[in-house]
């Protein structure tokens, strides 16, 4: 039972760190808070269901082109409707939310919504000391570790990496240093959407796709956020697992309250907010005047 | 007879002098009286249904703008106040036989105290991390309520509630009434004392702390007047859709909520109010291509956000007023100087007649 | 010129305004209102449904009100009611006062159809339920009749009722099992999506199971959306149960069969399955939800009656699909309300009601019949049972659905046996029968 748990709970907080990297990243860079982020890996996995069940691609192929096709598209929403209003804040957040909804439309339009799914990149289960795991999930774990590392070295190893850490730090004195600070903005929404779009090419094997399935990764990737601490890449992946875990914990204790895994692993949120209010690892910000 | 003839002139003189000076007033006053006489143009039962809804999502709209345009806490889970607010009235009705003028105050009071439930967690907290927070009580409750189905209903809610009124009619009466006098206390508290250090706390919570007032209370404070003002409108709206559900307490509802007062202009009462009127019966007007309906609802908000970033009403009362830059009173946008201390009012204008 | 320009919006802005509000004007029709969350496979249902009513009909000529034919014209109206109970009421009122409509038919979600509900007895129009199985909605005729008679339920039958058939075709795979695996009690699990319907369906499981001599090992309750149900596989496996009754209407019902069958858990799945009445759940499942059996109305190749055959044809040909339950709006139209009409001679709602709350009549999937409750109320409820509406059980076998029950059923002693014509074995899947058969 306990290797169950630490099984569903790595699986669990690997699928949250995906999801909520990117979310992390791209509010530590332009402080904007993307509603939309998910609804990008929702338009990911219907953009790779229709290439691999009507077109009848390989899956591969049709992830690749998922994730340069959404964040081509990502870019262009951000250039047109995002980029001309960041100085708001607030007209941004309903922005995103106005682009999550007609994302949603747009696909509830194209696909309906009934439910459909998509064929595994590697079909199959084995046993790991006993528990189940598909091989499925067993790639999200270890697409995680993989794009970790990729991260990282793009983000301690490159110059645009540096550039955007400045960015995150102090986007005033970056200015003054002579970084780009829009294009660096317009660069980190594109690593942001990319991330969901292989999140959802990951992912998206193993769940159910409907025009709605945004709404419950959102809910759960701003948890992780807020509770690892906005910004924080570290503090996204900690909270992704915190979160995971207690998951697993409520499944496997409590199976009639296994709905209820929402609720507590928001109240968890909550408490440690309530001890540490910028998060595990967040940075408290100065009011920025 | 000579006083009443004094005091008719002296309010012809006070409304000609104060109210027709500038076109928002006047706006605002033509708003009232249509709302108020609507119905003798038309009694159409739909057009009134819509319209009902309106006024409540209306208070439930400028009460959002109180606590998060107002006092700066970006409250993601207003729809805490209004599911909060909704259930205790149909609890009350239904069990206690409470009729709607009890139960919806009483509802309202149990919002306030879900106010206080919220606040006090979120004292501590800043910008988008409360922003996020807050989101996340509308969901705990809702986890709770599927939890208790026997006391709550469950899916399906709480149904079978009286009527608000006996007729479409009053039911429009009583809830534009509402509106119109629950949304201008709003108004007045934010013009007000109080109002003025909730504004503040906005802009600069520390320098606040500094002059030596007790941000916490006045934050709490906000918290609890956002949540009775919601809760009225939950009670309203469960009162007469006769259900309580828990639909009241989805995310969708917090962010409409959300985005009707950012469209329509934060930071102001009116904005919110006028987002509602302006959003909500333009979703209903919408119904002519039913596949398309919230894609293009959506695609407005976008290109209007582009053009308007701080809302759609501050950005027509810049465009029809103009702030005198000597004594910082509005001014209709056609005149020269300023009504008051005779400054010119635009460049390159140099007094009477220039 | 700008002041010009700002008049003319206003001109354009009041008269669009206007024009919304004038109603349609209709030639001599009856109108039905066909009211359904129409982005989604459950509305799509209502509508085809009702499309084929108005087909059939109006090629008849029409109906025969009193001296006149007159015809009929559906009108369509999206509820929306998964996403907005405030967009269903206001879909419904619209329905009513501005189309007026003089009939309607279609409701899914109970919250939105009790809400629904209200309204069409507030306006006195004939409500035919087509889609919602709570039991409040027809207990509240029995209630206050003078209010609510207008409702009536078309599709399904009533909750209770659901229950009841559900674990009678539950024992019959139980006894399948327990003879070919020879087993001494058979170990079932569980396994209920969290929402409100099924609290009564896992009470009374628990109530029933036991009695009818099967073990119950365990209840789990995973979200309505849940993405991943590894967790409660695994432990449904440790559990040793054989047998699982589900309980699902959401999407959940897809990732467990899916995963139960990529995973080959040793158990056989049987009960309720929403998304597995759906003709996409093979594709949805990517092939892995065969040997799911569910409860189910309509089946390709299952006949109840004579009139069975050439509905699920006409069906078939005309929209390509099996139909949903919730296209009983063309039974509601074609067999509920036109013969009422006719024989009512007027469209009056007061008396169409009183000749179709009398009626009994043949459907394609059994017989209507309408019950009262203990005082002797009308509920305007269906009747369920031998001879009346039994529902059937489906399994998917080979990527088809197959009927299975009833098969040979006796429903109580001196009751002949049923078996509808089409109806198969049920097959168990061959890694439950290798673990298990010694």
């Amino acid at each position: 039972m306990l290797l169950d748990i630490i099984v569903s709970g790595l699986i669990s907080g690997s699928i949250y760190a995906l999801l909520a990297i990117g979310f992390s990243l791209i509010f530590g860079v332009a402080r904007i808070v993307n509603i939309a982020h998910t609804a990008f890996y929702m338009v990911a996995a219907y953009c790779i269901y229709f290439g691999a069940q009507k077109l009848g691609f390989h899956p591969v192929w049709c992830m690749l082109a998922a994730v340069v096709l959404v964040t081509v598209f990502g870019l262009i929403c951000y250039k047109l409707f995002i980029d001309p209003i960041r100085e708001h804040e607030a007209a941004v957040l309903i922005a995103t939310i106005a682009l999550a909804m007609a994302l949603q439309e747009i696909m509830l339009n194209v696909f309906t919504g009934t439910f459909l799914s998509v064929p595994s990149l590697i079909k199959g289960y084995f046993l790991f000391f006993g528990v189940k795991v598909f091989y499925q999930q067993l790639l999200v774990f270890a697409a995680v570790v993989l794009i970790l590392a990729a991260l990282w070295l793009l983000l301690m190893k490159t110059r645009m990496g540096i550039a955007i850490r400045c960015v995150a730090d102090d986007r005033e004195v970056a200015n003054l240093m002579g970084i780009n600070e829009s294009r660096v903005a317009m660069i980190t929404m594109g690593i942001s959407v990319a991330m969901a779009a292989l999140a959802g090419a990951i992912i998206v094997p193993l769940a159910t796709l409907n025009p709605l399935m945004w709404m419950h990764p959102l809910i759960m990737t701003m948890a992780v956020v807020v509770l690892g601490g906005l910004g924080s890449i570290k503090g996204s992946l900690l909270g992704a697992y915190i979160l995971g875990f207690t998951e697993a914990l409520v499944v496997f204790l409590a199976p009639g309250g296994a709905f209820l895994k929402n609720a507590v692993a928001l109240s968890i949120m909550i408490l440690v907010l309530l001890i540490r209010p910028e998060g595990l690892f967040g940075v408290s910000f100065e009011e920025e005047r | 007879m000579g006083a009443l003839a004094y005091y008719v002139r002296k309010l012809y003189t006070i409304f000609k002098g104060e109210v027709l000076v500038l076109p928002s007033r006047v706006a605002v006053l033509l708003f009232f009286l249509g709302i108020l006489l609507l119905p003798v143009i038309s009694q159409d039962p739909y057009l009134l249904r819509i319209l009902i809804l309106t006024s409540i999502f209306a208070i439930f709209a400028a009460s959002w703008d109180l606590l998060s345009g107002f006092t700066g806490q970006m409250n993601f889970g207003h729809a805490l106040f209004f599911g909060v607010g909704a259930y205790t009235a149909a609890f009350l009705s239904l069990h206690a036989h409470i009729p709607p003028w009890g139960s919806i105050p009483l509802g309202a009071c149990a919002a306030v105290l879900a106010g206080l439930v919220v606040g006090i967690p979120c004292l501590r907290l800043r910008g988008t991390y409360l922003a996020l927070t807050t989101l996340a009580f509308p969901v705990i409750l809702m986890g709770i309520v599927f939890a208790l189905p026997d006391l709550t209903g469950g899916e399906l809610g709480i149904s079978g509630l009286h009527r608000l009124s006996g007729s479409r009619l009053s039911d429009y009466y009583i809830c534009a009434t509402l509106m119109l006098g629950l949304c201008s206390v709003m108004w007045k508290i934010t013009d007000s004392n109080t109002g003025i250090i909730l504004h503040a706390i906005r802009e600069d919570e520390v320098a606040v702390r500094s002059a030596g007032i007790n941000t916490t209370r006045y934050k709490l404070i906000a918290f609890c007047l956002s949540g009775f003002f919601a809760g009225v409108a939950g009670g309203l709206y469960a009162h007469f859709m006769r259900i309580a559900g828990p639909s009241t307490l989805e995310v969708s509802m917090s962010f409409a909520v959300v985005i009707w007062s950012v469209f329509g202009g934060m930071v102001t009462i009116y904005g919110p109010v006028g987002g509602v009127f302006f959003l909500f019966p333009l979703l209903e007007f919408l119904r002519f291509w039913p596949e398309y309906r919230t894609l293009l609802f959506a695609g407005i908000i976008l290109f209007i956000l582009l053009y308007m970033p701080d809302g759609l009403f501050p950005w027509i009362r810049d465009k029809i007023e103009i702030e005198c830059p000597r004594c910082k009173v509005r001014n209709i946008a056609t005149r020269n100087t300023c009504r008051i201390c005779t400054a010119p009012l635009k460049l390159g204008m140099t007094g009477e007649g220039g | 010129m700008r002041k010009n320009s700002l008049g003319w919006s206003l001109f354009w802005a009041i008269f669009l305004a206007l024009a919304m509000c004038f109603p349609a004007w209709g030639a001599d029709v009856i109108k039905i209102g066909v009211i359904g969350p129409m982005n989604f496979v459950q509305g799509k249902g209502h509508w085809n449904g009702a499309l084929m009513a108005e087909e059939e009909l109006n090629a008849k000529g029409g109906i025969q009100v009193g001296s006149k034919k007159m015809k009929i014209q559906i009108i369509k109206a999206d509820s929306n009611e998964f996403l907005s109970i405030t967009d269903a009421t206001n879909a419904m009122e619209r329905l009513i006062t501005r189309d007026k409509v003089d009939f309607i038919v279609g409701g899914f979600r109970s919250e939105a159809v009790l809400a629904m509900q209200d309204i069409a007895m507030d306006y006195k129009k004939i409500f035919i339920d087509c889609g919602a199985a709570h039991p409040e909605l027809c207990l509240r005729v029995g209630k206050d009749y003078k209010r609510y008679k207008y409702f009536f339920r078309q599709t399904p039958f009533n909750s209770n009722y659901l229950g009841k058939s559900c674990f009678i075709q539950f024992a019959t795979v139980a006894a399948i099992l327990k003879k070919t695996l020879n087993l001494p009690k058979v170990k079932v699990a569980i396994v209920g999506e969290k929402a409100m319907w099924v609290e009564p369906m896992i009470g009374a499981a628990k109530k029933v199971l036991p009695q009818m001599g099967m073990e119950i090992v365990g209840t789990w309750r995973p979200s309505q959306v849940a993405t991943d149900v590894t967790a409660e596989l695994s432990a449904i496996q440790r559990s040793g149960a054989q047998l699982i009754f589900t309980v699902f209407s959401a999407s959940v019902g897809i990732t467990f069969a899916r995963q139960a069958g990529e995973l080959k858990i040793p158990a056989v799945q049987a009960g309720i399955n929403v998304e597995a009445q759906k003709d996409g759940f093979w594709d949805a499942t990517q092939g892995k939800g065969g040997y799911v059996g569910t409860l189910n109305t309509y089946c390709r190749g299952v006949e109840v009656n004579e009139l069975s055959k050439p509905f699920m044809d006409k069906y078939v040909k005309k929209f390509g699909e099996t139909p949903t339950y919730t296209a009983g709006t063309y039974d509601a139209i074609v067999y509920a309300l036109a013969p009422s009409i006719e024989k009512a001679g007027t469209l009056d709602a007061d008396k169409v009601v009183s000749v179709l709350e009398k009626s009994v009549y043949k459907v394609p999937v059994g017989t209507i019949a309408y019950f009262n409750d203990e005082k002797g109320n009308p509920l305007h409820d269906i009747k369920w049972g031998p001879g009346f509406v039994t529902g059937i059980m489906v399994q998917w076998q080979d990527g088809k659905m197959k009927g299975v029950w009833p098969n040979h059923w006796k429903a109580a002693k001196g009751v002949p046996e049923v078996t509808y014509k089409g109806i198969v074995p049920f097959k168990i899947p061959p890694w439950v029968v290798a673990k298990y058969k010694k």
